[in-house]
């Protein structure tokens, strides 16, 4: 089971407030009128007029508000455990919470509807622009309450059972194993790759990501596309969707109330991804006709949903939303993790090691089987979003009111829950500030005196509305590992780069590796 | 530029249809070893001979003793729910949450197949983990299964400080 410490923690955790877990409403009614009123919560004082905005401007869940990884942190150095900003305009007040057992204790709450806000772009084009496409059941992603339910039940058990995604790892090798080459091949005279190498990442996801969503290879990974190819043209609206997201949301949030330009695009950009999965789901649905077995286990995710749903509607709006959340979140993960080990080259050989005991053949095929033996390799993974975290938190609206810290918080405010700075908290992860992927690895002889709160550090979130990707995401960034560390070493020697918010946390910067092939 | 729905629905609806009714039982039987396609359906069919039959108890967290006819296959998070037992299954048995914690019986628990990576994971975030914790919904039933006793937790999720008891999804 669980690292017997990591359980003696947890269970210490949960004696000593055992209060928490009395089930008589006596307990209730005492904490209901001995909790202090929800203005009394600590934060910066809104400037008037102006409130906080000005402080920041925010999208909690997806993507972040600009630099909210430095001021959560600081929000915490100067208020403690639980932080209000308020008189945010045209918003509600956001909360953070950085006590690890009270986000615990939220996430036990929230009900099967979890409410989860993100992406207003989104939102108003499948509510408002192309509400006769999307119609009530529009997806998982901005959708919120029964419609979002009915959704995810449709499609969250193909998604999220290993069954199905144990089918995956041989395309999702195939397309690593291209981009590998093609790695190979953008090296220059020193053996590094181009300073724009991310885009060749982003590429990689794109590739992987139509595999999973559209049965298909995209073809982004071709050399030589033309302008005008479609490969080209989706590499440029997945760019698109990268660079003008955060700024509609960030920065020129006016579509709220006119058309702008950039919205305009926006929406045009948005039809042309609605047209490719249509096409390519349209095409999935003609060779399930000519499959001649039906059997679930020589079927694809998507086929399993058109077998399932008859609208095939819920594929193509599936589709949709595992392609416009999981390019971008997977890639820039895995330029974080690939700096990380290029920056790191004893965890690298350690690694390395483990990889050549599992793949003795440098071309050895991947196995479900294999992957699992790779406990070195998953909980390197792990540590590096733990300490930096892609995703600075998580979000929910609170459904109803609440007791959050000894506060009352009325329900409707946005409570945040940021990983970044919760996972390396010295009360809940001990030595936070070390990078040791062996902390995750279960019965390891070298953890006897470690800890991790199990919440301090979720970055795919709990529950219900845990995030519908989290398997496909963890089996890219796995299969890209291993593939890539068993036959290459990676070093990194140039300046060390800064990790920034653009709207997710990476390293920025150009990313030049040295990759030479190992013996 | 919306091709018609209707016209493709209802071709490709009445292919699939026909394929999905012949081919419903594999569905229901293989997929993912651990749960139904329709979810919860299975467990409502009785057990085809005597031979099917797995025998369950199921125990509250009040400590009342409730057993359950069960069959080969039964997945226990559905069973639970036929047979209105408090095991809530928030995700429908696709490995988010750990609403369907459970203490298996030694005797049992040693029958059961390891838990798999992810299973573990999440039991890591499930209040009053023991060393015989499961959960429900990766319990598939088996023969020598007959006899386990299912203890729930005193919480799973909520904290039931209103009293609130969790309805089933």
């Amino acid at each position: 089971m669980s690292h017997p410490l990591t359980g003696c923690k947890r269970l210490g955790l949960r004696i000593v407030p055992a209060s928490r877990f009395v089930s008589t409403s006596v307990v209730a009614d005492i904490k209901e009128c001995s909790a202090k009123p929800y203005s009394k919560v600590p934060g910066p004082k809104p400037i008037p007029i102006l409130g906080n905005t000005w402080r920041v401007f925010p999208i909690i869940g997806q993507y972040q508000i600009s630099d909210v990884g430095r001021i959560s942190r600081l929000l915490y150095d100067a208020y403690g455990d639980i932080v209000k900003l308020s008189g945010l305009i045209g918003r509600p007040d956001l909360l953070f919470v950085f006590d690890a057992d009270e986000i615990e204790k939220v996430y036990r709450q929230e009900g099967d509807t979890p409410y989860r806000p993100s992406m207003p772009c989104l939102v108003k084009y499948k509510s408002d622009i192309r509400r006769d496409f999307f119609g009530r059941l529009a997806g998982v992603v901005g959708v919120h309450g029964e419609p979002w339910r009915e959704f995810r039940t449709k499609v969250q058990k193909p998604i999220l059972q290993l069954q199905t995604v144990k089918k995956y790892i041989e395309p999702i090798e195939n397309v690593t194993n291209c981009f590998i080459d093609r790695m190979v091949d953008m090296r220059d005279e020193n053996y590094e790759l181009p300073a724009d190498f991310d885009n060749e990442i982003h590429k990689w996801s794109l590739e992987c990501i139509g595999q999973v969503a559209l049965d298909v290879r995209l073809g982004c990974l071709d050399p030589g596309l033309s302008h005008d190819s479609e490969p080209q043209k989706i590499i440029d609206a997945a760019k698109f969707a990268l660079r003008h997201i955060g700024t509609l949301e960030l920065k020129l949030p006016f579509w709220r109330y006119f058309p702008t330009p950039l919205w305009a695009k926006y929406v045009k950009n948005m039809d042309f991804f609605r047209e490719i999965c249509m096409k390519y789901i349209d095409e999935a649905m003609k060779n399930l006709k000519n499959k001649d077995s039906m059997q679930e286990k020589d079927l694809s995710l998507i086929e399993r949903i058109l077998i399932t749903e008859k609208d095939p509607k819920i594929a193509y709006i599936l589709a949709l939303d595992l392609i416009l959340v999981g390019i971008d979140t997977i890639s820039m993960a895995v330029c974080s993790i690939l700096y990380q080990l290029a920056t790191r080259p004893a965890e690298q050989e350690t690694l390395h090691k483990e990889l050549v005991r599992i793949l003795p053949s440098k071309d050895e095929k991947l196995t479900a089987a294999k992957l699992n033996q790779m406990h070195y390799l998953k909980g390197f993974i792990k540590e590096v979003l733990r300490k930096y975290s892609t995703v600075i938190g998580n979000g929910r609206t609170l459904q109803k009111d609440m007791v959050i810290c000894g506060y009352h918080i009325p329900k409707g405010v946005q409570i945040v829950f940021p990983t970044l700075v919760t996972g390396s908290m010295p009360e809940y992860v001990s030595e936070p500030h070390l990078f040791k992927p062996e902390r995750w690895i279960k019965n390891n002889e070298s953890n006897s005196n470690s800890f991790i709160h199990p919440f301090a550090s979720l970055p795919y979130g709990h529950g219900p509305r845990m995030c519908l990707g989290r398997r496909f995401a963890d089996l890219e960034m796995q299969v890209m590992l291993a593939k890539l560390i068993r036959s290459y070493k990676l070093e990194y020697l140039h300046e060390p780069l800064e990790y920034k918010v653009t709207f997710m946390y990476a390293p920025e910067g150009e990313l030049k590796f040295k990759m030479t092939e190992r013996e | 530029m919306v091709p018609s729905f209707g016209l493709v629905r209802y071709y490709v609806g009445r292919r699939v249809n026909r394929l999905y009714e012949r081919t419903s039982w594999a569905f229901h039987r293989f997929v993912g070893g651990s749960a139904t396609l329709h979810h919860g359906e299975y467990e409502w069919l009785e057990p085809e001979s005597p031979s099917q039959v797995v025998n369950v108890v199921f125990v509250d967290k009040d400590g009342t003793r409730r057993p359950v006819r069960g069959k080969v296959g039964d997945n226990v998070l559905y069973l639970a729910h036929r047979h209105g037992v408090c095991m809530e299954g928030a995700c429908e048995a696709s490995l988010a949450c750990t609403t369907c914690h459970c203490y298996v019986d030694s005797e049992h628990a040693a029958k059961l197949p390891p838990a798999s990576e992810k299973e573990e994971d999440l039991l890591d975030l499930a209040p009053f983990l023991r060393e015989n914790s499961r959960l429900g919904c990766q319990i598939i039933l088996t023969e020598e299964l007959d006899g386990i006793e299912l203890t729930l937790p005193k919480a799973t999720r909520n904290f039931y400080v209103d009293g609130h008891t969790p309805k089933p999804h």
